[in-house]
């Protein structure tokens, strides 16, 4: 069965248009391979998915199936070896520095070990996600406008951290810190938002809250997420689409729910031997 | 389903305000700013320091060094007393800094506050006698020796001392105050006297790190040494002076490779010895 | 040496034994050894070089040494404004030691320098060429080059200053956590900001911290720049040396002593104030 049609029937299912690829898709990935090095392995082998609408897909698999190169290839963190992102329309392959910094900027990103800057205070770590937009006068001074530090404000008020605005990052505790990842990423206005391992530093229960907290916010903001995660059980509750990676290739993609038993031995088989 | 922007949710007003200013802090971080600031622009114009000269003492250099200084005078470094006053030099800086290290181990012990004797007594007395030593420069020490006791390489292997006793002490000290305090207490409650917790619990943990810091103290003390002699403390500064005073440029050059020549090497050497005993931890 | 690499398992215990027996005698051979070089140094430099007669013995050495206990008081108002130009000197040594200090740490700072086999070396023989001349070595090379005054001694001050604080600066640089550089690319970041907001901060602190800890020293060194034409606190240091005035020389120890516990106290707040 190819993958449009379990989409396609999963969609149905939960009474949502039918097609999510072609012309609604956001992000679309054609035969992406990667390889670190012109001689070395290659990572991905070829991947084909598209993702839009409501979309909260998980990017699930054993470690080294090449699940955080292919998050980091959509905004260039790791450069495509072969085939094309088209994202927003656009293919993001020949972007120069220029173009592919405004590309960047629609795109929102959670990373796995949050990324902030320890030593500023939330709030700065909150509104850097405005930097994309800050000429250099603003950026100098950090003096942002105050329709950001509104919407910092606001966005802060929603991931539960009011009190904390004034103190540093690293005054706070792992589930804080993604929360004002998520502030900042959100930030953006984004358009898309890539979640790499968002919660594979925190603990379980962390975990959940931090995984509702994105769902609510991303359906709030009605913007698709791609999201890399290990934690299959935690990915089956939270998302409503799995990609199954194994080795660099795709080996599954469906709604959670059409996700049986044999598809993850299939997926995690490698891990098993 | 595309997105549009009408779909995106508006923002409300948030129920607080924000500002970057907070009201004692950021007002005292712009004085103290602005403060240094002042002192500054006054620093310039009290010293009547003229910002174009600076920038011009460079180039100023580097022609003076082509015209004055070039070709240095090799000759003159290769004769028997010169490499006599450079071996004098080397001997120097190794009694400044065996005794300086012999000296300054006791009065660390004193200064680390938490293994020292009394806190009261011992620990006062041991940082002032380091923070004293290290405080005055040791051209300064070597011209209150040669004051004393006269021109020659006792005044400046005392100097070498004092000045090593400032160096290590402060170093040692910090290492000690560094250590892990269990042993320490293991020893105390067996009953053991201060030397006995000295030797047994606190030297094993910091025994690699101070042959380390000795070698570095030596480096140091040769640098310094280089130049003792330029205020009659003996070794190779000596020619320094005379060269200098006569205005033999070519001869000063000379003399000033093979000071940054040895450093070189002296540093080299240093930083090998202590990579080696770094790997016997 | 705490580790065993005696081979016990292969050749017993003898073995071990005869290891350790042959490690005490080498240890005994390092000692002899050091001490018999220690001697020599002691023989050829003090007791060859030293003049004894003119010592003048004990008492002359008491007597010397008890001149300097007649501290000069009236000196005293006439070392405010050199103490000042000290402190100033240290103050614009540092300021111009760090403005200097920026590029070497560029190049000598492995991720970021602009070129592996040219900018890297430099910046490296730049450090190591900075700290291997002593500051009385610089100050009369600037001397030379500009003539008398403060700004000779701020040369060489700043020269002096910019080996320790571009390699601390290097190092810092090169430790620097990558992660929030990426998030800060991540949003869109250009190069302004990224290095402004990722890498600035991270480093910001250590480089403070070491600015002042650099300050601190150069206090003690431009009370001597005075010695060999620049002026401040050594060039009084001189003139009463030259005058035989050892009650003065006194006074100006205790002022340096005085201007290094203030710069102590200054540095000690000034890192509470950053970290």
């Amino acid at each position: 069965m190819r993958h449009e049609t379990i989409i396609a029937e999963g969609r149905a299912e939960r009474g949502l248009p039918a097609n999510p690829v072609g012309a609604m898709s956001i992000l679309e990935v054609r035969n992406l391979k990667v390889s670190y090095t012109a001689s070395g392995p290659q990572i991905l082998k070829g991947i084909d998915f598209a993702v839009g609408g409501d979309d909260f897909c998980a990017v699930i698999g054993p470690s080294g199936a090449g699940k955080s190169t292919l998050i980091r290839c959509i905004n260039r963190l790791v450069e495509p070896t072969e085939g094309d992102i088209i994202l927003f329309g656009q293919s993001v392959r020949p972007l120069g520095a220029g173009d592919l910094r405004r590309l960047r900027r629609r795109i929102g990103m959670i990373f796995q070990e949050f990324n902030l800057v320890n030593r500023m205070s939330v709030m700065d770590n909150v509104l850097s996600g405005r930097l994309g937009y800050t000429g250099a006068f603003r950026s100098f001074f950090k003096a942002f406008p105050k329709e950001d530090i509104d919407r910092a404000l606001h966005l802060l008020e929603r991931v539960g951290l009011s009190d904390h605005i004034d103190k540093r990052a690293d005054a706070l505790s792992g589930g804080q810190r993604q929360r004002v990842g998520i502030a900042r990423a959100l930030m953006q206005k984004p358009e898309i938002l890539l979640l790499d391992e968002p919660t594979s530093a925190l603990d379980p229960k962390i975990s959940r809250d931090v995984m509702g907290l994105i769902r609510e916010l991303a359906a709030e903001f009605k913007v698709p997420v791609l999201c890399n995660i290990h934690d299959v059980q935690l990915a089956l509750e939270t998302c409503n689409r799995i990609i199954g990676m194994q080795d660099g290739y795709k080996k599954f993609d469906g709604p959670s729910e059409g996700m049986r038993k044999q598809d993850l031995d299939e997926i995690y088989a490698m891990e098993v031997l | 389903m595309s997105i549009t922007a009408t779909d995106i949710p508006t923002i409300p007003a948030p129920k607080r305000e924000w500002s970057r200013y907070r009201h004692p802090q950021s007002t005292i971080r712009f004085a103290v700013i602005l403060a240094i600031l002042a002192f500054l622009g006054w620093s310039v114009a009290f010293l009547n320091i003229d910002l174009s000269r600076i920038l011009g003492a460079f180039p100023r250099l580097a022609e003076i060094l082509a015209t004055r200084y070039f070709p240095p005078d090799l000759d003159y470094v290769t004769d028997a007393d010169f490499v006599r006053s450079v071996i004098r030099t080397l001997e120097m800086s190794l009694l400044g800094g065996f005794f300086g290290v012999l000296f300054s181990i006791p009065l660390a012990w004193l200064a680390a506050r938490n293994i020292t004797v009394s806190r009261r007594i011992a620990y006062p007395l041991g940082r002032f006698a380091i923070m004293g030593s290290r405080s005055i420069h040791e051209t300064i020490w070597t011209i209150l020796f040669v004051t004393v006791l006269g021109f020659g390489m006792l005044a400046g292997t005392l100097a070498l001392t004092v000045f090593c006793i400032g160096f290590a002490g402060k170093l040692f000290s910090d290492e000690l105050e560094a250590i892990d305090m269990g042993p320490v207490e293991a020893m105390r409650s067996v009953g053991a006297s201060p030397l006995q917790v000295f030797q047994y619990a606190v030297l094993p943990q910091v025994r690699v790190a101070f042959t380390g810091i000795a070698i570095y103290t030596w480096d140091v003390a040769f640098r310094a040494a280089t130049v003792v002699g330029f205020f009659g403390g003996g070794g190779m500064g000596w020619y320094l002076k005379r060269t200098t005073q006569q205005l033999e440029s070519t001869r000063v050059a000379a003399i000033l490779l093979v000071i940054v020549g040895l450093v070189l090497l002296a540093e080299i050497g240093s930083g090998w010895l202590r990579r080696k005993i770094g790997n016997m931890r | 040496m705490s580790t065993i690499d005696a081979p016990v398992s292969e050749h017993g215990f003898d073995a071990y034994l005869a290891h350790k027996r042959n490690r005490r005698i080498n240890n005994w051979l390092l000692v002899a050894g050091g001490v018999a070089l220690l001697g020599w140094c002691f023989w050829d430099t003090i007791m060859f070089d030293t003049d004894w007669q003119r010592m003048g013995g004990a008492l002359g050495i008491v007597g010397t040494i008890e001149r300097f206990f007649f501290v000069d008081w009236s000196l005293l108002p006439k070392l405010v404004v050199p103490a000042l130009e000290t402190l100033m000197m240290a103050t614009l040594g540092t300021l111009l030691g760090c403005i200097l200090s920026l590029p070497v740490a560029w190049f000598g700072a492995a991720n970021v320098t602009p070129s592996k086999y040219f900018f890297y070396p430099l910046g490296r023989f730049l450090m190591v060429l900075s700290r291997s001349i002593h500051e009385i070595i610089w100050a009369l090379l600037f001397v030379g080059a500009v003539g008398l005054g403060a700004l000779p001694g701020i040369l060489a001050v700043a020269m002096r200053s910019i080996g320790f604080i571009s390699k601390i600066t290097a190092e810092a640089i090169e430790n620097i956590d990558p992660k929030p550089v990426e998030a800060i690319r991540a949003v869109g970041g250009n190069q302004f900001q990224v290095m402004y907001y990722g890498i600035v901060p991270q480093i910001l602190p250590v480089i403070i911290g070491t600015i002042i800890f650099e300050w601190d020293i150069n206090i003690r060194r431009s009370a001597i720049m005075g010695l060999v034409g620049a002026g401040g606190l050594g060039l009084v240091f001189f003139r009463q040396m030259a005058m035989f005035n050892y009650g003065g020389v006194t006074l100006v120890v205790l002022a340096v002593l005085v201007l290094i516990a203030i710069g102590e106290v200054i540095s000690h707040y000034a890192r509470k104030a950053v970290i």
